[in-house]
């Protein structure tokens, strides 16, 4: 059964409602070329600063969304702007510039197996900002700030997965992004190792960038109480300045 | 500047890497592409060849040699002379005496002293020498010459010409040609198809790099130039590959025929070079487009 069916979503906290929104939505869906349509008519404004997490059951939509803010995948209608930037007009020639503006981290952490650590890192700036002076500090104080400035000059294969989700975090950190996307970064990661990898998204938001995280991990969602999106076959059936992974008084099961 | 030389190491080491990371497919596809440039090469060199040698004959060809007996009198010989002179179709006559033709025999490679000295004397005969106007007279005017009395009849051939061996060279060419440029085409088309499916492999090596390079924001053609570069150098090695043999067949054949033979080919050294820096520009033209083909399908950026 749909929730979006019984309930209409709710409205986040705005902090500044004179302030440009960094993200916005505008009756947004997006149907597959097999027919699914994965998002349906979705609105949404996230301000620069804001740390939200993208709920919702497996195959409710969530790495759509992301794909859309990414272009990755184009809109089938609807209008999304970027820092001020509609990208759903926007050329294949300008993609690279958008997606400069993103860092965005997977479940799985899409290392290069054959590169340590650093050149890991290293290889986000090698590929958009081809020699760019003081590259090295660059890629060690990233490190530092994911707390594996010790971890340089070793290979993926001999990392934890906690570890080698930090490597990615660096990696998509390392040319200081506008904006944080984590699709369910914590999904192959047990509970502590986590909540490690949420701390350091809080930190890494704390520092001013927004952070935006899809998943379907409740403890985490819940501890944390902050803005929580809730996605529903593809449509926002709540958002909540300082939600719960359920809405208040639902059922658990 | 330093931006662009970044860019330029960046593609070439990956590049690299996609050739040794696939090394048995890259391999295979040198290797294929280079028996395609011998082909090339080859079947190029070869008509060159064959049609220096017709050039060769048919400045031959157009001229009569009528051998004399030794008893004539100058004055006997001049008055033939004028007679071919006056012919229309004549070109041109000159006389060759005895001594001369032991000079021109020398000069193409003939040991004729140790002859006359067991012999005493000079065997060669002397010759008046027609040139003719049209080809097609030439054996019409050939047996003419042949009945004349003066003739030497002694020994083998009365008169020599060589009009048989040029309409065969002509064939030879035209097939070689034809042959070449059809072989060419079709061997073209599977040389790119070869390309693309090395590059095909090469892109699924490389995808989640491909991947990481695409959202991380790299621009289209810095994901795509070291696939074209790997083209480009897959290509030259096919080049230089089958030019090496090419050349050393062509210095091989040469000697052979010009020892065992006497056709006096020379050894076209320019015409050699020239070929081989085709071939490589070449190579690399078709290893950088068969990328881009294969980029267009495989790569989708
Ligand atoms: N490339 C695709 N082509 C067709 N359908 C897709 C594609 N990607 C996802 N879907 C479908 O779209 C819906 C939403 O998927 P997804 O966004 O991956 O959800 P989530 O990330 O929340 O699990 C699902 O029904 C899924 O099967
Ligand atoms: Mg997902």
């Amino acid at each position: 059964m749909s929730l979006a069916a019984v309930m209409p979503p709710e409205v986040g906290q705005r902090p500044d409602p004179g302030q440009r929104p960094v993200i916005s939505f505008h009756g947004v869906s997006k149907t597959y070329a097999n027919g699914t349509e994965a998002i349906r008519d979705v609105d949404l404004a996230i301000y620069q600063g804001d740390f939200c997490f993208v709920v919702g059951a497996s195959g409710s939509g969530k790495t759509t969304l992301v794909r859309l803010l990414i272009r990755e995948e184009a809109a089938s209608s609807g209008r999304i702007f970027i820092d001020g930037h509609e990208t759903t007009r926007m050329s294949r020639r300008r993609l690279p510039k958008l997606r400069r503006k993103f860092g965005i981290v997977f479940q799985d952490y899409k290392l290069l197996p054959k590169l340590t650590v650093a050149q890991n890192v290293a290889f986000a700036l090698q590929v958009t900002r081809p020699g760019q002076r003081h590259m090295k500090e660059k890629v060690e104080e990233t490190l530092w700030i994911v707390g594996l400035e010790d971890k340089l000059t070793k290979f993926p294969d001999e990392l934890s997965g906690g570890e080698q989700q930090r490597v990615a975090i660096a990696r998509a950190l390392v040319h200081r992004p506008r904006i944080f996307l984590a699709d369910e970064p914590t999904g192959n990661l047990d509970p502590d190792t986590s909540w490690g990898i949420v701390q350091l998204l809080l930190q890494i938001n704390h520092r001013g960038t927004t952070v935006l995280m899809a998943t379907h991990n409740r403890e985490i969602v819940d501890l944390c109480r902050r803005r929580v999106i809730a996605i529903d076959s593809g449509r926002v059936v709540r958002d909540e300045a300082e939600g719960g992974y359920l809405r208040e008084g639902e059922a658990t099961i | 500047m330093r931006g662009l030389l970044a860019s330029v190491r960046f593609a070439l080491v990956a590049a690299g890497q996609n050739f040794t990371r696939n090394l048995a497919v890259s391999m295979a596809g040198v290797f294929t592409m280079g028996l395609i440039m011998l082909l090339v090469g080859g079947t190029i060199l070869l008509t060159h060849t064959v049609d220096a040698i017709l050039n060769q004959q048919e400045a031959q060809a157009d001229e009569i040699h009528i051998y004399l007996q030794d008893s004539l009198s100058m004055r006997t010989i001049a008055d033939y002379e004028q007679r071919f002179a006056h012919d229309a179709r004549v070109n041109g006559v000159s006389f060759t005496t005895k001594d001369q033709a032991v000079i021109l025999a020398q000069q193409r490679g003939l040991q004729l002293q140790s002859a006359i000295n067991t012999l005493g004397s000079n065997p060669l005969p002397a010759s008046i020498d027609l040139h003719v106007r049209n080809l097609n007279d030439l054996t019409q005017l050939n047996s003419v010459a042949k009945s004349l009395p003066i003739v030497d009849t002694s020994s083998g051939s009365a008169t020599d010409y060589s009009p048989h061996v040029i309409p065969v060279l002509k064939t030879v060419i035209t097939w070689t040609v034809w042959v070449g440029t059809i072989l060419s085409i079709v061997l073209g088309v599977i040389s790119l198809v070869i390309i693309m499916n090395t590059i095909r492999t090469a892109v699924y090596i490389r995808r989640t790099e491909i991947e990481i390079m695409k959202l991380v924001g790299a621009g289209d053609w810095f994901v795509r130039w070291p696939f074209i570069l790997e083209g480009v150098f897959g290509g030259v090695l096919a080049a230089a590959f089958g030019a090496t043999i090419v050349a050393l067949a062509y210095r091989f054949v040469l000697d052979q025929a010009n020892t065992q033979a006497f056709l006096g080919v020379s050894f076209d050294g320019p015409f050699l070079t020239a070929l081989v820096v085709l071939l490589v520009v070449f190579g690399a033209a078709l290893g950088g487009f068969g990328s881009f083909l294969g980029i267009r399908r495989f790569l989708h950026v």
